[in-house]
């Protein structure tokens, strides 16, 4: 029997880990000179970052929290504070880990001057950061991005860009900072050359084999969330572009032998990645996800107003701020664009945003592209609320409509 | 009243009114532009959950939508709805509501689905410029909808409706928190389900009929300390508010989401320990939150004065301002003596499950006792819930 894994690793991840480590790093010295903002994962970062605030993202914290397996108890910790277990496994990790950091052993966060939100990606991330707030003191700033219907409207577009204008209000005040057109410019260049990289990674999973499965784009992800517009981010996508792309010209895939190409919507369970690489031995990959795909679009403009104009195209129109026509459009569109042969929906119980729709969004995907779909139920971060044998039971069922 | 009752006379009035001609439009969050909906001559009615039908969103939701959206779902899917012309559902609000509006119009294409999205942020003018256009938007579409044009003329006469309807129930809460024995709050309950039901003309005549029998009893300093009371309830600002407060039986205070004064009525009318005196104040958002907003101002532009009388009312725990809503309560529960706090939890509702720890916090800094009830549409756990406040009132008398 070989002992040969059923995926291959990236070597680019060693770069990620370094990445990883000099983020944390930096948010600690940030905390310490007064100059930490923590930030949802949809926020408008190019600015907190041209005004020197360092960002740092509880979404990663409890990405990791849910990697290392600590999430029932990271999450029980705000539980002991009265929050239901309902509620976010991300939200509750975060208050968790805020009240008892000295009992996480991975992914507790320095402490903020300031929580930055946006609620583009749920409306939880207000009530989240509100809890926050009350635990450490440090003030919340929403940038509020109502959902859109179809176009965005002018006064939607006028209500955000007044939001944008409260926003260098607010980080002037709090953290004694300006805006420089100059330097808003390099960052948003930055941020837009990384997203550009990503997206070609992305794109590159076309290719069959697909060089990435949904496990190397879920970690290669970090960058694009956490460093968007420094420099560092942008030299990690050309690297990792640069191995998919010798990847693609060998013809070596992200599995050993790829059979059924499949779409995965949604979150990620961060505890058990290894459902990915279990797959991966039955020829399961994942060419392409609904999550990594959201980041992408690019900043562009050529003084401060037209960069903010940039900002309200690109964060009012997020995956998660569209009404389900968009979110089925995009579906059947990375199907077709990946030639994918199905899709498995994760049903997140923590993200009412992301899941709630997926009942008839599946039909829907079935009967636009004419390939089956599945729908599991899990949580991203507590183990507690996924069970392994029925999902198993579900997956099962959709692969053996492919023999 | 028990709240099947409430739900059955709410449906009468319904038809009635549909068999009269009117169009109902129902509406899902608390803080519709009801002048604006009136003067397209539509008939805004709350749209209830109902405690006896369950389970039958399965095929279209998941258990973890909340527990309102679930049961709106299974009223739908087993045919028994009101009759409405049109469902207004709000964006923006909560990612539930959010969510299930567009698979409401996937599943029951057949009908008139609206939506009205609301600003989340305190930002002053920008928040109310969003909400009037928004609210403008919505009034072109009932136009298109209905082939029924904004009426100047109707709105003046709506606004001035709710006006009344509203004064007088801000009466009725205030003469509830200040003199208990003088108005049960089964009957608080009741009225206010009345103005959910459907503001109406005869609802408001009741109302001031009930008002008349109550006023009667108070003295003349009463009726100051009540009118002194509403305004800062109104303001939200009770630091010029002073009055001795009767407290020598127990006062309790209810506070939470989408729940009715109706529903709490009942759930309080057989636990052993509740007098007709001891619930004195609910603030929830289909009670005290819908009564205590600002009047719409009829001089201005109809859809901004709207906007501006929606943001004015005691904000949402879907909205920013959760310091503001906690100094608030710490205000409520010291100046008007209440002695113990019960905070409900709708089921799976994540600003009402988030606020839920805040508020407990808030009343146990100014030394008031708190108890969480966790609740769902159908009270599927009657039994524990009510023993829970009982256990609570107990722990209160013994205190």
């Amino acid at each position: 029997m070989s002992d040969e894994k059923p995926y291959r690793k990236l070597e680019t991840q060693a770069l990620l880990q370094q990445i990883a480590f000099r983020h944390g790093m930096e948010a600690m010295a940030a905390s310490e000179e007064g100059n930490l903002a923590w930030v949802s994962s949809g926020f408008p970062v190019e600015i907190p970052v041209a005004m020197n605030v360092f960002p740092t993202y509880p979404e990663q914290s409890g990405a990791i929290i849910g990697a290392t397996k600590i999430g029932p108890e990271v999450c029980g910790f705000a539980e002991d504070l009265g929050y239901s277990q309902e509620l976010c496994s991300y939200a509750r990790a975060s208050i968790g880990s805020t009240d008892r950091p000295d009992d996480v052993a991975m992914g507790a966060l320095p402490k903020p001057q300031a929580f930055l939100g946006c609620n583009n990606i749920c409306g939880t991330i207000l009530k989240w950061y509100d809890a926050n707030s009350e635990q450490t003191g440090a003030p919340v700033f929403l940038l509020d991005t109502p959902p859109l219907e179809a176009e965005q409207k002018p006064h939607h577009r006028a209500y955000v860009k007044q939001g944008l204008e409260r926003l260098i209000e607010f980080l002037g005040k709090t953290f004694n900072t300006t805006l420089e057109e100059d330097k808003f410019r390099e960052v948003a260049d930055l941020s837009s050359r990384a997203i550009k990289l990503w997206t070609q990674s992305l794109k590159a999973c076309q290719n069959k084999p697909s060089p990435l499965n949904c496990a190397d784009r879920f970690l290669t992800m970090a960058p694009v969330v956490s460093s968007r517009g420094m420099e560092h981010c942008t030299e990690f996508y050309e690297v990792l572009l640069a191995e998919v792309e010798d990847r693609v010209k060998q013809s070596i895939g992200a599995i050993r032998e790829e059979k059924i190409r499949l779409l995965w919507d949604n979150i990620p369970p961060w505890f058990i990645l290894r459902f990915f690489n279990q797959l991966a031995a039955r020829g399961v990959v994942f060419p392409a996800d609904t999550y990594t795909h959201a980041w992408s679009g690019a900043v562009e403009g050529t003084d401060t107003d037209s960069l903010l104009d940039g900002v309200v195209d690109i964060y009012s129109n997020v995956y998660l701020n569209k009404n389900l026509d968009a979110k089925v459009d995009k579906m059947c569109q990375l199907i077709k664009d990946f030639d994918l042969d199905g899709f498995v929906m994760f049903s997140v119980r923590s993200c009412k945003r992301y899941s709630l729709g997926q009942l008839v969004s599946k039909e829907i995907v079935t009967e636009k592209t004419g390939v089956p779909g599945v729908v599991i139920e899990g949580d991203m971060v507590d183990s507690r609320l996924f069970n392994e044998a029925q999902i198993q039971t579900r997956v099962d069922a959709l692969l053996e409509m492919f023999v | 009243m028990s709240f099947p009752e409430v739900i059955e006379q709410s449906n009468q009035v319904l038809q009635a009114l549909v068999d009269a001609g009117e169009r109902v439009i129902g509406y899902v969050y608390p803080h519709p532009p009801h002048e604006i909906l009136i003067a397209h001559g539509l008939k805004p009615s709350l749209v209830r959950t109902n405690p006896s039908v369950v389970g039958a969103y399965e095929a279209s939701l998941q258990t973890f939508s909340c527990s309102l959206t679930r049961n709106l779902f299974s009223q739908r899917v087993s045919s028994s709805f009101p009759l409405l012309a049109g469902i207004v559902f709000s964006g923006n609000t909560c990612d539930a509501l959010q969510n299930v509006g567009d698979i409401w119009r996937k599943r029951f294409p057949e009908d008139r689905v609206l939506r009205l999205t609301y600003p989340v942020g305190d930002f002053g003018e920008a928040s109310v410029d969003f909400l009037s256009m928004e609210i403008e938007a919505l009034s072109n579409e009932l136009t298109g909808l209905y082939g029924v044009a904004f009426s100047e003329s109707n709105f003046r006469t709506a606004a001035l409706l709710l006006h009344e309807i509203r004064d007088v129930l801000q009466l009725f809460y205030t003469v509830r928190l200040l003199y208990p024995s003088l108005i049960s709050y089964n009957t608080l309950s009741n009225l206010v389900g009345e103005f959910l039901t459907a503001p109406t003309q005869e609802a408001s005549e009741r109302m001031k009929g009930k008002w008349e029998e109550v006023v009667e009893k108070l003295d003349t300093n009463q009726k100051n300390t009540v009118e002194q009371l509403r305004e800062s309830l109104l303001n939200q600002d009770l630091s010029d508010f002073e009055a001795e407060i009767d407290s020598a039986n127990h006062r309790i205070a209810v506070i939470g989401g989408m729940v009715e004064p109706s529903t709490l009525a009942g759930l309080m009318e057989n636990i052993p320990g509740i007098t007709h005196t001891t619930l004195v104040l609910d603030m929830l958002s289909f009670g005290f939150k819908t009564v205590f907003t600002p009047p719409v101002s009829i001089e201005g532009d109809p859809f901004r004065e709207s906007a501006r009388s929606i943001l004015g009312a005691h904000s949402e725990p879907t909205q920013e301002g959760l310091p503001k809503r906690t100094a608030f309560l710490k205000d409520v529960l010291t100046k008007l003596s209440i002695h113990g706090l019960i905070v409900c939890e709708q089921s799976f509702c994540d600003p009402d499950e988030f606020e839920a720890p805040s508020l407990e916090k808030a009343a146990e800094e100014v030394g008031v006792a708190t108890v969480k009830l966790p609740l769902d549409s159908e009270l599927s756990d009657r039994a524990r819930i009510e023993g829970r406040i009982q256990t609570f009132l107990e722990t209160i008398n013994a205190s």
